[in-house]
């Protein structure tokens, strides 16, 4: 009459083993409860569960039924306890037909037909079960392969309730998924967006390249058309390639907010992100009634590009600067907190004025001088602080469309990127970060040492171009970057004259 | 604040934006200001718009008046009226010289010799450039820049003096205390608490309206020798400076521009029709019987010693303003090392960056 399966529930981003009690009461109305914080989808779970049953060749037990799923106190969302409830109860029914129902997490909704279908959060799930030494793990096919690289747990696919019962009674056992390296699986991919596609734009390019090999955010100003989105799109390509670790956290983020697809595997690719700029303020940071990540937290890891960056709403945008700062997000909601990795790198792009023809040659801008200073004034100070490599676009030419020559790729360009980071990476190894652009005061002052002649042009650019403290240590970071890229121990003077290149382009726009 | 009756009630009637044209003709009848005054609301008194008689009526009081005149010394604005002795000569030479004058800061400025520099409120990156050294020049050698405190070429000419720390006047279309565009309220403040001059025909507190500001330009090249106009289309406020100087008959000279750009349509229209052309403050002083003083410093540039390959981009950009890839295509060189020599001739001053990561030669480094 008592029968227990084990499920999980999802709290943010992390999973919550979850007990899945059924206990089934001959005497007393019928009926058919389930207790424990169960949200409107797993209430509904009844009604799919209960034509899942019948239709799989499983009566429904008479009776008063109680389905308690515990801890009691935990808010349950989602579909993926059906699969659970249903076991658990035909177990009540039918003591003697399952062996052993403790070391197995069952997850998948149910369709009326008794067809298993995908869940949010399995990437979570499974690692919660193999954490709480759960041995199998019975999913949905199609979540199956998000799971492959947890190596510390059966891995059983299955596509409807009467294979998962036979599964359990022994009967026919289910095929076990097999486990992929996390080798295996990053060498199966090739670098989506090529650099070597991008026709014209050096100063652009370069300027990528060092923003990937210092991890710092860039703003790209340009004409309309003048390649700012492609040249973003080829950012994740020459970044270094995911560790394990990375892979997994993103891939959580991503399989818990219901944004990976069927049959994907781990994420090997950084992800780019680039949310249209209607985007509210709760989908760019995290947020809502169920407290999802934002897309700050989706990007994490990867790259954030917010292109038409003056038409994002200003509240927008000033949220985005803790968690470009600090690396994650909190999000509170009076009984619970949830905090999401947001360690992404930020790429804006934006037209140099309403109109778009502020600086090109061909055309002549129409913009007043009001309607320029309004557009920019959108984005804040504080926010362009915080963006270190600062360019324009060339407007791309028609013999730079045409040209046969092809241009660097990503492949050569990430090799240049690798080796740049591996000296950061060295050198920070005891301050725990991994980039220049995360240096801090003292950090700079350790590690940003110039010889005297750059010293000495550092200083005339300052006088020159009124350039204040913060711009200064921006400027010190970037040619940090860039010095690093040239194998340089101490920054030299053409690693500065290379830095003024990059920095802010507030003085010629913003005045 | 010390004033005749009379005075008072010229006051009174710039109060109420009464226009010197206006007053010429009352005064033919009346004959003073006072009885002007006397007679204003009588039968066959004088007449005036509606508008302009409603503010009459309200401050024709004698207390009323000495508010005004509080309210004035009150924000240290004082008053300067035609026929006073400190009134400049050149100013009242004109056809309809403002009866009475709104200042603040210093009258001495308009014993110094005057050249007004007018201009477009967008200016392109070279029109900026000139104005700046041929404010600084012209600071330099004592001469008084005037302007109209706007946007863009004036803002610039203002600028330069006051950071050359030499004497200018800023000619308001509006009162003192309403600048307009109102984020030059800080300029203004400098100008005026330092050696230069604001002036203004309005009342204290009158709005900018559209129709000031062609008014306002006769007081511009009426207080100067000779006019520049920078950089502006042929319909355009520098334009109709430009007029305003030649029938009061002063010279005007042009700034020769790029050709097609719509800044230079104005100056090109002028030097057709016989403007003299300026490309120097030098052109400006020798016609004043100004002499310059000695080399500015702005050359520091020169001293700098170039390697071959700066050279060579120096050399291309002699030719026209260029991106860092069409110069590395021009100078045969790659990108990268476009870039770290740009950044170095940037830092010491030899090229400047404008909008669109263009660069170019400053003016100064052309010869």
């Amino acid at each position: 009459m008592l029968a227990r399966t084990y499920a999980c529930a999802l709290n943010g981003v992390s999973g919550v083993p979850v007990e899945v009690e059924t206990f089934v009461s001959p005497q007393g109305m019928v009926a058919f409860d389930i207790v424990g914080l169960p949200s409107a989808a797993v209430k509904e779970s009844r009604d799919r569960v209960r034509a899942a049953l019948t239709v799989s060749g499983y009566p429904f037990p008479l009776g008063h039924v109680t389905v308690n799923l515990a801890p009691a106190d935990i808010k349950k969302e989602g579909t993926a306890f059906d699969l659970a409830i249903a076991v658990s109860l035909i177990a009540a029914k039918r003591t003697d037909l399952f062996g052993s129902l403790a070391d197995t997490m069952l997850l998948g909704e149910l369709s009326l037909q008794g067809k298993l279908m995908p869940v949010r959060g399995a990437l979570s799930m499974a690692i919660t079960a193999a954490e709480h030494g759960i041995k199998s793990i019975i999913l949905p096919r199609q979540n199956a392969m998000e799971c492959e690289c947890i190596d510390s747990i059966h891995i059983y696919p299955a596509e409807t309730l009467q294979q998962v019962c036979n599964h359990l009674s022994g009967s026919e056992p289910l095929a076990e998924h097999p486990h992929a390296t996390f080798e295996q699986l990053q060498a199966a991919v090739p670098i989506a967006n090529d650099l070597k596609y991008v026709k014209g734009q050096d100063v652009a390019r370069k300027a990528l390249e060092v923003a990937a090999a210092g991890g710092h955010n860039m703003l790209m100003v340009g004409i309309p058309g003048s390649g700012k989105t492609m040249l973003a799109r080829c950012l994740p390509g020459i970044l270094p390639p995911l560790t394990y670790e990375e892979a997994l956290e993103t891939t959580l983020i991503h399989s818990a907010s219901g944004e990976l697809g069927a049959n994907q595997r781990l994420m090997t690719q950084r992800p780019f992100r680039s949310p249209h700029h209607s985007v509210s303020l709760p989908a760019m940071i995290g947020g809502g009634s169920r407290a999802k990540p934002g897309e700050v937290s989706l990007a994490h890891n990867g790259v954030l590009f917010l292109d038409e960056l003056p038409e994002f709403q200003r509240q927008t945008l000033e949220a985005l600067r803790q968690p470009l700062e600090d690396g994650f997000v909190s999000i509170t909601r009076i009984n619970e907190q949830h905090r999401y990795q947001s360690h992404c790198m930020l790429v804006a792009g934006m037209n140099p004025c309403p109109c778009g023809n502020l600086g090109s040659k061909q055309k002549q801008c129409t913009c007043s001088a009001n309607e320029i200073k309004r557009y920019l004034g959108r984005i804040s100070g504080p926010l362009l602080d915080r963006i270190d490599i600062q360019v324009e676009m060339d407007a791309v030419s028609i013999e730079d469309i045409e040209s046969p020559q092809e241009s660097e790729d990503s492949r050569t360009v990430r090799e240049r990127v690798l080796s740049a980071r591996r000296l950061q990476q060295e050198r920070y190894a005891a301050l725990g970060i991994f980039c220049n652009a995360q240096l801090d005061q003292a950090g700079m002052e350790q590690f940003c040492q110039m010889t005297p002649d750059a010293k000495k042009l550092l200083h005339q650019a300052v006088e020159r171009f009124h350039i204040s403290m913060r711009g200064y240590g921006r400027i010190r970071k970037v040619a940090r970057t860039i010095a690093d890229l040239a194998q340089h121990r101490l920054i030299e003077q053409n690693d500065i004259a290379q830095a003024i290149q990059f920095r802010n382009v507030e003085g010629r726009y913003w005045r | 604040m010390l004033l005749t009756a009379e005075q008072k009630c010229l006051l009174w009637l710039s109060h109420a934006e009464v226009t010197p044209g206006h007053l010429q003709k009352l005064l033919e009848i009346f004959h003073t200001a006072e009885e002007i005054r006397q007679q204003f609301g009588k039968a066959g008194g004088p007449q005036f718009a509606p508008a302009v008689r409603k503010q009459l009526s309200e401050t024709r009081s004698a207390a009323a008046i000495d508010d005004l005149a509080e309210k004035l010394e009150h924000c240290n604005v004082n008053l300067l009226f035609l026929g006073d002795e400190a009134y400049p000569a050149s100013l009242a030479n004109i056809l309809d010289p403002p009866y009475l004058l709104y200042y603040a800061g210093r009258l001495s400025c308009m014993q110094l010799p005057a050249v007004a520099l007018v201009g477009t409120r967008t200016p392109s990156h070279y029109g900026i450039e000139f104005t700046q050294n041929l404010a600084h020049d012209l600071a330099k050698a004592g001469v008084c820049v005037v302007s109209g405190l706007a946007r863009g070429i004036d803002a610039a000419a203002h600028q330069a003096v006051l950071d050359a720390g030499g004497h200018t006047i800023g000619v308001l279309g509006s009162g003192i205390n309403v600048p307009y565009p109102p984020e030059h309220r800080s300029m203004l403040r400098k100008i005026a608490g330092g050696i230069g001059l604001v002036l203004s025909e309005y009342p204290l507190n009158a709005a900018p309206l559209a129709y000031h500001f062609p008014h306002r330009n006769r007081i511009i090249s009426g207080l100067c020798a000779a006019t520049v106009f920078i950089e502006g289309k042929i319909q355009s406020g520098g334009m109709h400076t430009v007029h305003s100087a030649l029938s009061q008959g002063r010279d005007v000279f042009a700034v020769p521009g790029r050709v097609g750009t719509a800044g230079s349509e104005g100056p090109h229209a002028i030097l057709r029709e016989g403007a003299r052309i300026i490309t120097s403050a030098q052109d400006l002083l020798d016609d004043l019987g100004l002499t310059p003083p000695g080399q500015p410093e702005r050359n520091a540039s020169k001293q700098v010693k170039l390697s071959p390959v700066q050279k060579k981009i120096v050399a291309q950009l002699r030719i026209q303003e260029l991106t860092p890839q069409e110069l590395a295509q021009a100078c045969e060189l790659p990108v990268n090392d476009v870039i770290t020599e740009l950044g170095t001739l940037e830092i010491v001053g030899v090229v400047t960056r404008e909008v669109g990561n263009r660069f170019h030669l400053p003016l100064a480094a052309r010869e």
